[in-house]
């Protein structure tokens, strides 16, 4: 299990936005929400905040940091 | 279920063949390889690279690049780097033990040629290193 995880897709779901809107609002390619969706790629700091505020929710809500997850 | 592939994946396929088809005679007909021929390589793989780079850019309409696509540039380069390294020591290390078994003799002549071809065979196998290595990265998301 990856240390960071995300409930990006469902919060996107939530607000009907593709993969594609969420990468072009952030200014990432949809790979890249891809890799971050299946908790294969852990983003910047700056590209995390930039999610979060595009979903319009607390950088928490968003990502969770596991201690016990493999980095 | 269909492959997406990114602006910076297809430029990476298109040099990985553009690398093969150029650089696969140097390896696979070694006998008959001359400093003209290397040269010509070295102007081939530049000429393709920009036509098939032109061609890609052309008929792809999001060229965005992010974090991601430098990190694993970054990693692709230090593939690239440790492969050249490791490929200047086999080398050197191989004419050392030839000239030394006496089946070539290194010259004054030989030895400036003998060391371009380790040093353009190390540059070709960590330019495929490096591309290769990106390739992977991409697949596996990081």
């Amino acid at each position: 299990m990856a240390a960071i995880r995300n409930r990006i897709r469902e919060l996107r779901a939530l607000r009907e936005i593709t993969q594609q809107e969420l990468a072009d609002r952030v200014g990432v390619t949809r790979q890249t929400v891809i890799a971050i969706e299946q908790d294969k790629y852990s983003p910047s700091l700056e590209t995390a905040f930039k999610v979060a505020l595009v979903l319009g929710v607390p950088l928490e809500e968003c990502f969770q940091y596991d201690p016990r997850g493999k980095r | 279920m269909a492959i997406s592939l990114s602006y910076r994946e297809k430029t990476l396929y298109a040099s990985l063949a553009a690398e093969l088809i150029v650089y696969g005679p140097y390896f696979f007909l070694h006998q008959q390889n001359s400093l003209n021929k290397v040269a010509g390589m070295i102007f081939s793989i530049i000429v393709l690279q920009i036509v098939v780079q032109m061609a890609i850019a052309i008929f792809t309409r999001n060229r965005i690049t992010d974090e991601r696509d430098h990190l694993i540039e970054l990693q692709g380069y230090r593939a690239g780097y440790f492969a050249v390294t490791t490929m200047m020591v086999i080398g050197l290390g191989a004419l050392w033990i030839h000239a030394a078994l006496g089946q070539i003799h290194l010259d004054s002549r030989m030895m400036g040629l003998h060391f371009l071809s380790v040093f353009f065979g190390a540059l070709v196998i960590s330019d495929i290193t490096k591309t290769v290595t990106q390739l992977v990265a991409y697949r596996r998301a990081l």
